[in-house]
């Protein structure tokens, strides 16, 4: 891959681009699924291909093929370049300074997933979904080892020359449980992690089944939500979903300047808002950080080449900066790219993604149950469920996984249906708790979707219990 | 790759992996697009891709792999890295071997439009320049995406069966807006000269306009007007979850329902292989496509079936080839509007996702235009707000059907729908 990629780096050289990158993609991945307890999917898939990226002048030119065929990349090269000079230009394309990087980058990865026998991971699987279907009022199951290999080799015109290889992995399972005419689900799950089996050994997916197969009894046969306004103790992992949607998405610089106004949308926040926009209350920090080694977005560089980095998205209640890309650093106001250009892979142009991030947590001395003695009335949720946001990402409605009703600070009963609608800055603004770091967990998203064509992208978020007061609930039978 | 080359390569994937049941799907795709946002052109790109997907079966189990590797010399290594995964697969009590020889696939010519997959790079340029330029000369922001797109496939079996099939699709997206005011347009078709480019671009900026100093939707009763777009957005969510399987495990809508009434008189959805949208040959499987009435007139007609359970409960193996059609009336979406006493107009949806599976709940956002409409005219533009619906309950609710439009995923109408009380949120 390195020599088609230094090759195909001369030829845009010799054919005399401003800027060029050549970006190799090796990607295998290995699926085992099972559903309601049979080995229903047992698939690899492998793609490989190369993508070239060309300024002239100020206008883009992209193109990329399949397969590692040295004339299929001498044809994409030689497109990648003629379309950019029949493109004209529309706007003036000013890349942010980055200094020449070179070097190789290896996620953490103690046992390969790929070396792990087909068996061992069937026999893990069966078992979880074996245990899933014992109640026969679990109408549905499913269970899944997911495993990526992601080895990657870009250069460029400038003389950059960077390689990485990754391994992801995810392990996951949902049951499914149907009582007089109702269906309710109960899904578990820790996301992905750059790792490898390790993460599955340490999830205990293989005990998984019986407590999804309770959990989605109990849900079943639970009492349907209250409505009105209430307090809410939300854990990492539903907390996942509502900071990826409400924070997440509005601080993506290329949303800020309509560059997704058509499909993926805009933002409520500014431009001018850097510094000094009060996002939440004093409690919420938001720190984003593309060096945390299990994170799905530590990638060593992003598809910019630009190294991977850690900053505050919010600190102390007051938003900070934009994720950038190159393009739209100095758009921004920046002199330097934080780092946040990633394309689903070699086929696909990079564009300004979401980086790893996470609400931070106190040190110590905060347990989620003390967060709940001061709630009156409220509803603990757990997991992610239905979400949904406008497209300036300003005003949501999310559900979650798993209820129960709060009451004089203590749990009284499991719900279902419950949804809460909120806005983005009141919702922040009402979080007043923060259980401590022993309660964080994190959670790594294989599949935010993003652009024209549409690309899927990953990330990781996290957080700990926390606490929010007076937020309107109700909607969801 | 010419179809015979293709159909070359699918057989002879088949035959490297030398097992009792394979089926090889090749497909090679072209994708060539210009993206712009604030005015400017932020990509531009022309894409190959090919990839062969190889399922292998013995009798009891199966294995997938699926490579980009695109080269008769790498067929062997392909076919030998299904057969180990094959060997360490488990027993499947839902094993289904290759479909039998002989099917008999329907030829689609018409989804096929040669100039289109060219995919030259003038007109979606020239097509991309006439939105921005229409944006700069009215103040507004445009961003959106224009180009085409042609998908080949070929597909072959163990037993014998061999078939191919090519699309093209032209599209233009976009939106322009002024401050919290916006307006948008999706043109889809086979061909680039489907698209009535000028039209959309000249309609969508004079929508920006009206839709400027957007007010709070006052609670009270509604009729809802909702345009091609949003009623397809509303639709969305039925190809996901109409499934025999579902419906029997008791998680859907659509358990116990079938030949059952679930919708109205009016509502009648179908996949037409040569409606609105030309639809796929086959499936994945190799299963010959057909034309099917999924809904007639409100009624509950078929369900999309997988083999196995298709085999198990005496229903007909289907699925939905790509393209769906809404039967449409008559009347453009200014006759609807003209019809309404008290209504609000809606353009497009936004973020919609399950609150209900079980019941087909849905919830999301309108975007890129709400308006009020008194007496049968548009009085002023609406802020966007929430709702929480069963679109299944709206379709049992429909008062008028206009003509419909081509969209992406076929023939959709505008609607208008009876009361609704807002909030929406219940």
């Amino acid at each position: 891959m390195k020599q088609l990629v230094q090759r195909a780096v001369e030829m845009l050289k010799d054919m005399g681009v401003d800027y060029g990158d050549v970006r190799a993609e090796l990607i295998r991945t290995e699926n085992t699924d099972f559903r309601n307890a049979r080995l229903d999917d047992c698939r690899t898939v492998e793609t490989e291909g190369v993508g070239i990226r060309v300024l002239v002048g100020s206008s883009w030119g992209f193109s990329a093929c399949t397969g590692l065929n040295k004339n299929d990349v001498d044809a994409a090269v030689t497109r990648a370049v003629d379309i950019a000079k029949a493109a004209g230009s529309r706007g003036k394309v000013e890349l942010s300074p980055l200094d020449i990087q070179q070097g190789v980058y290896s996620g953490p990865c103690h046992k390969d997933p790929f070396e792990v026998s087909r068996e061992d991971k069937i026999a893990l699987l069966q078992k979880a979904s074996d245990d899933m279907m014992k109640d026969s009022r679990i109408k549905s199951s499913y269970a899944q080892l997911w495993f990526e290999k992601r080895d990657r080799i870009i250069g460029s015109t400038r003389g950059d020359l960077i390689e990485t290889d990754l391994i992801f992995t995810q392990p996951s399972l949902m049951a499914t449980a149907v009582v007089d005419g109702d269906a309710q689900s109960r899904t578990l799950q820790d996301g992905a992690r750059i790792s490898g089996w390790e993460w599955v050994e340490e999830s205990g997916i293989g005990d998984w089944g019986e407590k999804a197969r309770e959990e989605a009894l109990m849900k079943v046969l639970a009492d349907e939500s209250p409505s009105g306004e209430m307090d809410l103790l939300l854990d990492g992992h539903h907390l996942s979903l509502t900071m990826h949607e409400s924070v997440g998405h509005p601080t993506e610089s290329d949303r800020a300047l309509g560059w997704e106004a058509n499909m993926a949308g805009r933002s409520f926040v500014k431009l001018s808002d850097q510094g000094s926009l009060v996002y939440g209350s004093d409690l919420v920090n938001f720190v984003a950080d593309n060096t945390q080694p299990s994170g799905v977005a530590s990638w060593g560089w992003d598809d910019d080449m630009v190294p991977g980095q850690k900053w505050y998205t919010i600190k102390n209640g007051i938003f900070q900066e934009f994720g950038s890309v190159r393009e739209t650093a100095l758009l921004m106001g920046k002199k330097f790219s934080n780092g946040c250009c990633r394309a689903m892979n070699a086929q696909c142009f990079p564009i300004n993604r979401q980086p790893n991030f996470y609400l931070e947590a106190p040190e110590n001395g905060v347990t989620p149950d003390d967060l709940a003695s001061d709630i009156k009335h409220g509803i603990w949720i757990e997991g992610r469920g239905s979400f949904s946001i406008d497209q300036r990402r300003e005003s949501f409605q999310f559900g979650g996984d798993l209820f129960w009703e709060i009451k004089n600070g203590r749990k009284v009963r499991p719900l279902k249906k419950v949804i809460y609608r909120s806005r983005t800055p009141k919702f922040w603004g009402s979080l007043d708790g923060i259980a401590d770091r022993k309660y964080f967990r994190s959670m790594g998203l294989l599949t935010c979707g993003k652009g024209e064509p549409m690309q899927s992208a990953r990330m990781t978020h996290g957080a700990s219990y926390s606490r929010f007061r007076g937020v309107e609930v109700g909607g969801g039978k | 790759m010419t179809k015979q080359e293709m159909l070359n390569f699918a057989e002879a994937a088949v035959k490297a992996a030398g097992t009792q049941d394979a089926v090889a799907v090749l497909t090679e795709n072209r994708s060539a697009f210009v993206r712009f946002g604030q005015n400017r052109v932020t990509q531009n790109l022309d894409v190959f891709k090919r990839e062969l997907r190889l399922t292998v079966g013995d009798g009891e189990k199966q294995a997938t792999v699926t490579s980009q590797r695109i080269d008769i010399h790498a067929l062997p290594g392909i076919a030998s890295e299904a057969r180990a995964l094959l060997k360490t697969s488990s027993s499947d009590p839902e094993y289904m071997p290759s479909v039998p020889a002989g099917q008999v696939y329907p030829v689609i010519e018409e989804a096929w439009d040669e100039f289109t997959s060219e995919c030259p790079a003038a007109p979606r340029m020239e097509a991309v320049g006439q939105v921005i330029d229409t944006a700069v000369e009215n103040g507004f922001t445009a961003s959106g995406i224009g180009g085409m797109y042609t998908t080949q496939t070929a597909l072959a079996t163990s037993t014998g069966n061999a078939v191919a099939h090519r699309s093209t699709t032209a599209l233009l997206s976009f939106t322009m807006d002024k401050g919290l005011a916006s307006s948008y347009s999706a043109l889809s078709g086979t061909a680039w000269s489907d698209l009535d480019i000028n039209t959309a671009i000249a309609t969508v900026a004079e929508q920006v306009k009206l839709n400027e100093n957007a007010v709070e939707l006052e609670p009270g009763d509604y009729k809802i007007i909702l345009e091609p777009q949003a009623t397809w957005n509303l639709m969305m969510f039925l190809p996901w979850i109409m499934d025999a399987r579902m419906a029997d495990q008791g998680t859907s809508v659509f358990s116990g329902m079938e030949s059952r009434k679930m919708a109205g008189e009016n509502f009648t959805l179908s996949s037409s292989l040569r409606g609105g949208k030309p639809g796929n040959s086959f499936n994945e499987e190799g299963i010959p496509a057909e034309d099917v009435v999924w809904f007639d007139k409100g009624i509950l007609k078929n369900l999309p079936c997988d083999r196995f359970t298709a085999k198990k409960t005496g229903r007909l193996p289907l699925f939905v080839p790509d393209t769906l059609d809404m039967a449409g009336g008559e009347g453009s979406i200014e006759d609807l509007i003209a019809g309404v006493d008290k209504g609000i107009l809606i353009r497009r949806f936004w973020y919609i996702r399950f609150v209900d599976q079980k019941t087909m709940k849905l919830t999301g956002m309108t975007r890129d235009g709400v308006f009020l409409v008194e007496n049968g005219k548009i009085v002023k533009p609406l802020k966007d707000f929430r709702w929480n619906w069963r679109p299944l309950e709206l379709f049992s609710n429909i008062l008028r059907i206009g003509t419909a439009q081509r969209k992406a995923p076929g023939l959709i109408p505008p609607v208008v729908i009876g009361e609704q009380h807002y909030p929406f949120t219940d």
